[in-house]
């Protein structure tokens, strides 16, 4: 039987349109808007300002307390400014100006394709230059790396688990670097297992993946035999199931074990990391390249196939250059998502730039995604089958609307992952997942007032 | 395009539909449909059409007058009612009588608990049991099957159902019934009783279309074939047995088509088991203590009654959560 998480999921068609496009670099635009705050917790401080040069990989702000990240420069130029701009969500945020001129890099940045397989020894020296290039998990969270590979006292990771599950529909990024920079991933995970102490790490890829599952297991068995510090590091392949790349999804398939509500993944010994943080790893620990560029998926049914990519982008790059680029909306088009059609946001702003976690353009038609008209609820239940949580949406969903907090908190609206499966399935278009999400935050509000 | 649609994740949405779970309902009963009028002919399709009309109209009606609510024709509701009325009345019930059923299914048992999916009992059972008991006239005098011949036929031969022969005249009195008639339809009965292999059909279609879950249904047919088989053992002279008991009184029709009826059936697996559990033992207990033959739509009554109990009781389990 092959592993998957053990409670709900759903099957959404898996759409991966644009597999087969391999990545492409995008030219530089002239001009780039690079956000400080691009990583989950305090937006980093800008230490540059207007008329400053930088370069290529120069640090431009500096983390903002313990959980921020440093952000880096993806251009060289002249700083034109800093100040509020809009990001994707329609927010002000304070952005970087720069003017483009050349393309000069800071020095000690290895851009040749050699591949380094040497682990370096010193955990200290690995972590402080992952820190120092900004590596953040570009599954989605954007949580600052560092702080994740630096388990707190008293506990110990016992499995390092690489993400290479891409569960949501339509993206293919992560399909792409796994088959086009698969040694390199591998080798961020053995840095990282490496600062972890040494313990096992499974990379692992849903089914419907073949492709990858093979070049990743040529990747590790290749390494095993031509270099040290690969031993313990094996590829599994997942049934597929949505949300398989859920933290704890993820850990529960991988490992068996349950993280407890409230509980970080370190409780039961696991440390997760998308792919493509193991490749950022990898550049900034070998390569000294800071994490500025990302790939990301220009894709939806309405597209046609030679507007289709995958493309390298840099940080900083406006939405709309990047569509232009790709070959323009299609008429189709109402909703473009940056991210999966699951979790993703909507994009409100298409001036918004890319920052580390962009993941996707996906265009959305009208038929696939204005929601249908809500009827009365049938008590079909399938929106507590779905849930990978084991939660009650339907249940959530009445409390909530009669502003119920304790019987809420009682059925652990809490532990809601936002994953939407419960909305996806609802047969009678009950918005779920809107009412649980504003609920939820209610009822942690009121949790932690009580601590 | 000129302008963004912004709405909340999740982006995208299953084609399944309240109207789509309704259609693959009405699909999965034709079976049963078909195989009712070549049986009964013309006095079939006369009740079908009757109870299937009166439904949908007092559905309309009824929204969009008394209560100004949406229109809620369209999802099909109340065809399954009207539908699962017409397998559970007998081929020769008249058609007001039918009317009146269908009046008590849709007007009582669903609109005045506010529309579908707040309705506590299942609105063709209760039209049924309703005419039960007003009219047991038209209501025990089963149609004998007879071809899509001629509706003078069907209203000449009017007898009892085996379960009825069974109550009178004791077990011996049905040793002579074939089981094979039963599973291809010979025997006397409702119309939606004719036939266990077509009603089969509809429950293997539902859970290929995954419609429904099959714990409710098989845990009514095990209860029933597990009762019924140990007094059988115990007493064959005066007990019947599981195979007779399975396949005669609407044991399957309702345990396929109504007691797994989403509204007023538990939300849990572990809840639709102790639900079908107490259909089962329920029907048994009035089959071979009570004063009714069947006890088929008593027994889901009653359950029925109980679901909010049940779900309370029965949560699913949380993940992380011991
Ligand atoms: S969004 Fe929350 S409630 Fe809905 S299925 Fe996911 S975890 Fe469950
Ligand atoms: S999926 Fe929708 S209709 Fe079904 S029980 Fe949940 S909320 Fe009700």
């Amino acid at each position: 039987m092959m592993k998957t998480f053990s409670i709900g999921g759903i099957h959404p068609n898996d759409s991966k349109i644009s597999k087969d496009c391999k990545i492409e670099v995008l030219p530089v635009p002239s001009k780039v808007y690079i956000s400080v705050a691009q990583h989950l917790g305090a937006p980093a401080t800008p230490i540059v300002k207007a008329g400053d040069q930088v370069k290529v990989g120069q640090v431009i702000a500096e983390p903002a307390g313990f959980i921020s990240a440093y952000v880096h420069s993806s251009v060289s130029g002249t700083v034109k400014s800093v100040g509020p701009r809009k990001d994707i969500a329609g927010n002000n945020v304070v952005h970087i100006e720069i003017d483009v001129e050349g393309d000069e890099w800071i020095e000690g940045a290895d851009l040749s394709d050699t591949i380094v397989t040497e682990i370096p020894e010193d955990d200290k020296a690995t972590l402080e230059k992952i820190k120092m290039c900004g590596v953040v998990g570009l599954g989605g969270a954007t949580f600052p790396a560092h702080v994740k590979l630096c388990p707190p006292p008293g506990s110990k990771a016992e499995c390092l688990i690489l993400n290479g599950a891409e569960c949501e529909p339509y993206l293919t990024s992560d399909y792409r670097i796994m088959l086009e920079r698969s040694k390199e991933i591998v080798i961020g995970a053995a840095i990282m297992k490496k600062v972890l102490g040494g313990c096992p790490a499974v990379i692992g890829i849903e089914e419907n993946k073949p492709e990858a599952i093979k070049a990743m297991s040529e990747a590790v068995a290749e390494l095993q035999k031509t270099a040290k510090g690969y031993d313990g590091i094996s590829v599994m392949s997942l049934k597929k199931k949505y949300p398989q790349g859920g933290e704890k999804q993820l850990i529960d398939a991988v490992m068996g074990r349950q993280v407890k509500s409230g509980g970080l993944p370190i409780s039961v010994g696991a440390v997760v990391q998308n792919v493509a943080t193991s490749l950022a790893v990898y550049e900034a620990v070998q390569k000294n390249i800071p994490l500025i560029t990302n790939v990301m998926t220009i894709t939806g049914d309405c597209l046609p196939m030679e507007n289709q990519h995958n493309y390298k982008f840099r940080i900083g790059m406006p939405l709309s250059y990047i569509a232009e680029v790709a070959g323009g909306i299609p008429e189709e088009a109402v909703k473009i998502v940056s991210g999966g059609p699951m979790m993703g946001k909507a994009i409100a702003n298409l001036d918004a730039t890319t920052v580390k976690g962009s993941s996707s353009l996906l265009y959305l038609t009208a038929e696939q995604t204005v929601r249908g008209v809500e009827s009365a609820c049938i008590r079909c239940g399938k929106c507590a089958e779905a849930c990978p949580m084991g939660l009650e949406p339907f249940l959530l969903n009445k409390y909530a609307r009669n502003n119920m907090m304790d019987e809420l908190e009682e059925n652990a609206v809490q532990d809601c992952i936002e994953c939407g499966c419960c909305l996806y399935s609802c047969p009678a278009n009950i918005p779920l997942l809107d009412i649980i999400r504003i609920a939820k935050g209610d009822v942690i509000r009121i949790i932690r007032t009580r601590k | 395009m000129n302008k963004l649609l912004v709405s909340p994740s999740p982006h995208l949405h299953t084609r399944t539909s309240t109207k789509s779970l309704m259609r693959d309902v009405v699909i999965a009963m034709i079976p049963a449909v078909i195989v009712s009028v070549l049986f009964y002919g013309w006095a079939e399709l006369l009740v079908l059409g009757v109870s299937v009309a009166s439904c949908v109209l007092l559905e309309y009606l009824i929204t969009k007058y008394l209560l100004n609510k949406p229109c809620t024709v369209c999802d099909m509701s109340a065809v399954v009612t009207g539908v699962l009325l017409a397998l559970n009345l007998p081929a020769t019930t008249p058609w007001w009588v039918v009317f009146i059923g269908a009046v008590v299914a849709i007007g009582v048992a669903k609109m005045t608990f506010g529309g579908l999916g707040q309705n506590l009992f299942n609105p063709a059972i209760v039209g049924r049991v309703f005419l039960l008991i007003s009219f047991p006239t038209y209501m025990t005098n089963w149609a004998k099957p007879n071809g899509f011949i001629s509706t003078a036929a069907v209203d000449a031969f009017t007898g009892a159902t085996p379960l009825g022969i069974a109550k009178e005249g004791g077990v011996a009195a049905v040793e002579g019934l074939d089981y094979m008639d039963m599973l291809f339809c010979n025997i006397g009965g409702s119309a939606g009783e004719l036939s266990a292999l077509a009603i089969l059909a509809g429950f293997v279609y539902l859970l290929a279309r995954r419609v429904i879950k099959p714990y409710i249904t098989l845990s009514i047919l095990a209860t029933v074939a597990v009762f019924s088989g140990i007094f059988w053992a115990v007493n064959p002279a005066e007990f019947t047995g599981p195979v007779f008991n399975l396949l005669t009184g609407g044991v399957l029709l309702g345990a396929v088509f109504m007691a797994t009826d989403y509204v007023t059936s538990p939300m849990s697996n572990v809840g639709g088991i102790i639900f079908g559990v107490g259909i089962g033992l329920i029907t048994m207990l009035v089959r071979y203590f009570g004063a009714y033959p069947e006890g088929m739509s008593f027994a889901i009554l009653i359950m029925n009654a109980v679901v909010p109990l049940i779900n309370k009781w029965c949560h699913s389990k949380k993940f992380g959560r011991a």
